[in-house]
């Protein structure tokens, strides 16, 4: 009995990493297994982001040969009146919003259509998956050449249904539009795969006893299915902006910004600003800058969809 | 009785062909810009650009040829491949062993990690990409594999600690406890009783953030000049003129994307769940 107890105290007593109790050698485990990701992310993580604060205090801009001179919250000062700016944010957030809400609404009901377990739906739904595993550079060229106005495929298949080729570049609003397109393709499956499990994972008793009331399929989606999807829908949707407003690499192969800034996203504005002016001090301040912007976009929409209600009670104990 | 069933039986038939043509129709939507992709890949120049579009032709390997040889794609590919391997692997080890101590260790302030590790998502690359470029160039590695290893490495952390913590917390702790009161000590406990049984997690985050790194293109295309470029960075250059030459392009793009799409596919059943868990557990 002695020993058995010991042992179970040592075991209980290094499981439960507390310390004091009958064994009193520190358990070094949890800091051997933690401390090695820790330092990591402090050096390589943390301490670029200190620096880049720094750098954004000063003037510093190689190109132009100043060498970082210590200026204050001059960058910040300017910012405030940089039109450019204000617009790349604006269209950032409207670009999220409705990249979101339009690959929201066709995953959800993608989901509920290869929810179905007819044969042959998984070899397409595995098909439907591989949008968002392509490099989105190679998203870019893809679209960039399918979207040509005089050789693309796209207007061939237009003209195939009898509509008028598209200027899918020509003008301000078609470019944006089209961009919004090539994202939605992109990254609809990421949104679907997620809402297919949340799907699946539903108990189905709610949806028998509704089949016997013989309620109608429409006010079964909106009734009962789409109430229980909402904590998935919610940290989908969640995952997704986050993404969306840091969106770059498509978009800048298919119109580097254009036609007329019409597409000039934040992020890609920024990496003008840093990498073609070289004005790395006004530019770590523009991303700080854009790093707020995304916080107060997701702590809107975590105020408006309740996610906080959500994560406190899927909060382990 | 009869009619009933029957009428019953041709409804189901009428679902299941409506399901079928919208399925189909997706399938159409995301999948005819790949295959159309993969088609100009092995085009010659003339059919490539052919209006209308031709879909009978003499296929060619003439344009992964000239990716190979003139834009130096063998370069960027092994460099790729070097670079994802390495931080993948990298981020895997250090991300576990912290998920295991998160999982069964009663630490302060853990419950906060999950909103950290939320924020530190919410990062736009340029924030960080900058301060690296400058420090970069200092410490002298600006341009080498080394620097996109670490950076790649930090950026899967995350994600792999996430996730595995919650795996990690799928597996009883009395097996566990078992192993410890016959003898095992923790170290061997986490390596030959908890990795094991969450195998499944470790091939999904495996996956997933071998992809977020292959994939990359910020990074690499700002921290890299001749030595150290990766795929996508080659290939973005391709198209950098104004008239883009397609051939070329669409063979950079398949050889870029290849890669990624069959490792996923194949470990596609690990995936799901590495995925959901991920967002809808954690």
């Amino acid at each position: 009995m002695d020993v058995r107890a010991s042992v179970d105290s040592a075991a209980g007593a290094a499981l439960s990493g507390q310390v004091g109790g009958p064994p009193k050698r520190r358990d070094w485990t949890p800091t051997v297994l933690l401390a090695p990701a820790v330092i990591y992310m402090t050096v390589v993580g943390f301490y670029p982001l200190v620096y880049s604060i720094y750098i954004s205090l000063t003037d510093y801009n190689p190109a132009q040969g100043q060498l970082g001179a210590f200026i204050g919250w001059d960058n910040y000062a300017n910012a405030v009146s940089d039109a450019q700016l204000w617009h790349s944010l604006m269209l950032m957030g409207l670009f999220t919003l409705l990249t979101v809400s339009l690959s929201l609404v066709l995953a959800i009901l993608l989901a509920l259509l290869f929810n179905k377990q007819l044969p042959g739906f998984l070899l397409l739904r595995t098909i439907v998956l591989i949008p968002m595993l392509v490099t989105p550079i190679a998203v870019g060229i893809i679209w960039r050449i399918m979207m040509n106005p005089g050789h693309g495929m796209l207007n061939f298949l237009l003209g195939f249904l009898g509509i008028d080729p598209q200027p899918w570049f020509g003008s301000r609003s078609a470019a944006f539009a089209s961009v919004l397109l090539v994202d939605v393709w992109e990254w609809t499956p990421f949104l679907f795969i997620i809402i297919l499990a949340g799907l699946r994972g539903l108990p189905t008793s709610p949806f028998e006893a509704a089949a016997i009331d013989g309620a109608s399929s429409l006010r079964i989606f909106f009734n009962i299915t789409l109430p229980m999807l909402r904590p998935v829908i919610i940290i989908a949707a969640l995952l997704r902006i986050i993404d969306a407003a840091r969106t770059y690499d498509t978009v800048f192969i298919i119109t580097r910004g254009g036609p007329d800034f019409a597409t000039d996203l934040a992020s890609i504005y920024l990496q003008r600003v840093n990498f073609q002016f070289f004005n790395l001090g006004y530019g770590s301040a523009l991303s700080w800058i854009m790093l707020l912007a995304i916080l107060i976009v997701v702590l809107f929409f975590v105020r408006w969809s309740g996610f906080l209600g959500i994560v406190s009670e899927k909060e382990p104990a | 009785m009869q009619v009933n069933r029957r009428s019953v039986a041709i409804k189901r038939r009428i679902n299941a062909a409506v399901a079928y043509v919208l399925a189909l129709l997706a399938v159409a939507f995301f999948a005819l810009p790949l295959f159309w992709i993969a088609l100009s890949s092995v085009k010659s120049d003339a059919d490539v650009s052919a209006y209308p579009p031709v879909w009978f032709f003499e296929p060619t390997l003439a344009n992964f040829r000239e990716l190979f040889v003139k834009l130096n794609a063998w370069d960027a590919l092994l460099n790729s491949v070097f670079i994802v391997c390495i931080s993948t692997i990298l981020a895997m080890m250090l991300g576990t062993m912290a998920a295991y101590a998160l999982a069964r260790f009663s630490i302060r302030g853990k419950e906060s990690v999950a909103l950290q590790v939320l924020s530190i998502r919410m990062m736009p690359s340029i924030v960080s990409v900058i301060p690296l470029f400058i420090i970069a160039r200092e410490l002298g590695v600006f341009d080498t594999p080394w620097l996109l290893i670490v950076i790649y490495a930090l950026n899967g952390l995350p994600f792999v600690v996430w996730v595995m913590r919650v795996f990690i917390q799928d597996v009883p702790k009395s097996i566990e406890e078992a192993a410890m009161i016959d003898g095992c000590g923790r170290y061997e406990v986490f390596l030959r009783i908890t990795l094991p049984l969450v195998v499944p997690g470790l091939a999904a985050v495996l996956v997933i953030i071998f992809m977020f790194s292959w994939n990359e293109y910020l990074f690499a295309s700002m921290l890299t000049s001749s030595e150290a470029k990766t795929l996508p960075v080659v290939a973005a250059n391709a198209i950098k003129p104004k008239a883009i030459a397609w051939g070329l392009s669409s063979a950079a793009a398949v050889v870029m994307s290849l890669p990624v799409i069959i490792l996923v596919l194949s470990a596609q059943r690990y995936l799901v769940r590495g995925l959901t868990l991920g967002a809808v557990k954690g």
